[in-house]
């Protein structure tokens, strides 16, 4: 059973440059998010609300 | 190098290694999705360590968020540090660190740092240790663990995958007993319905400790980080910063929680 999608398991087959500028590129529209993120996304406070 | 999140790995590990990326960007590292914005690593629990991490941050004009100061007393509880600063693209970069990662016993923690993949000074936690990482309480953590477990060799894969197909096919393989009740159900020639049910209760349950832990470590927080906020300059160097926020740990912050640490 394929758990992800195409396009994530399309990174398998990238070379170190196109990973690096893809990364770049998805960080980038990310940024979008920030201010509806959650505070703590990884450690011991993650389940806080704020 | 692009990803800030692997630089800054490198320069942590510049004088040598005391940090190992983790989490999501170790999934970005191993190629198996994007999924995280943010970087978190499994530190030494060293001063040395803590004060070198710290010197970097600095470097980029990070300040410290809400959490434990980055410090081996507070560290060795299980607790996490928590940063951030903003590249020179204006882009948000939070930074995690932790010393006892969830689910990796005390006793291992020099294995994990031998057992690092990557090269020079981008080292990465390994696949087997980073699924126990990822058995957290969020379900996208589960198929990204799919992933990883294919990494494994089939005994290890077999004992950490979520994917039921691979539970299936795994299990008719000879050798080794398993924990897993969905191993074992595959193994008695159980339908697939019995399996996949089995599974899905091996990940709540999964959650359910995850959760768990983490609810001891907020509650044990939540003054703590209210005087945080209160009282710690953000604005002010870092050095600054975490002499304030460990003077303020040291009246309110318990270095050692019970069922903590892993």
């Amino acid at each position: 059973m394929q758990m992800l999608s195409e396009d994530d398991l399309d990174l398998r087959e990238m070379t170190d440059e196109e990973l690096e500028r893809a990364w770049d590129l998805w960080f980038d529209l990310a940024q979008s998010t920030n201010d509806a993120d959650p505070p703590y996304s990884h450690g011991v406070l993650t389940g806080l609300e704020r | 190098m692009v990803n800030v999140f692997f630089a800054l790995t490198e320069e942590f590990n510049s004088d040598g290694v005391i940090a190992l990326l983790a989490s999501g960007q170790a999934v970005v590292f191993y190629r198996i999705a994007l999924m995280s914005k943010d970087g978190d690593w499994v530190l030494k629990e060293t001063e040395s360590a803590c004060r070198r991490v710290r010197s970097v941050l600095a470097s980029h004009g990070a300040r410290y968020r809400p959490g434990a100061p980055l410090d081996p007393r507070w560290l060795a509880g299980g607790w996490s540090s928590h940063f951030e600063f903003f590249d020179d693209k204006k882009r948000r970069i939070r930074c995690d660190f932790v010393s006892r990662p969830p689910r990796i016993p005390a006793a291992d923690l020099g294995t994990m740092f031998s057992a690092a993949r990557g090269e020079g000074a981008l080292r990465v936690v390994d696949p087997e240790r980073l699924v126990l990482l990822k058995q957290t309480q969020r379900a996208k953590d589960y198929p990204v663990i799919g992933e990883l477990a294919r990494l494994l060799p089939p005994q290890s894969e077999r004992e950490l995958t979520t994917d039921p197909d691979r539970i299936l096919e795994l299990a008719r393989e000879p050798g080794g007993d398993s924990a897993r009740e969905s191993v074992r159900l595959a193994r008695l020639g159980r339908s697939r319905e019995e399996v996949v049910a089995a599974l899905a209760g091996e990940v709540d349950r999964l959650q359910r400790a995850d959760r768990a832990r983490m609810q001891r470590y907020e509650g044990a927080a939540q003054s703590y980080l209210a005087e945080f906020r209160a009282t710690v300059p953000i604005e002010a160097p870092l050095e600054d910063a975490h002499a304030v926020a460990v003077r303020l740990a040291e009246r309110s912050l318990p270095t050692t929680l019970e069922g903590g640490a892993s």
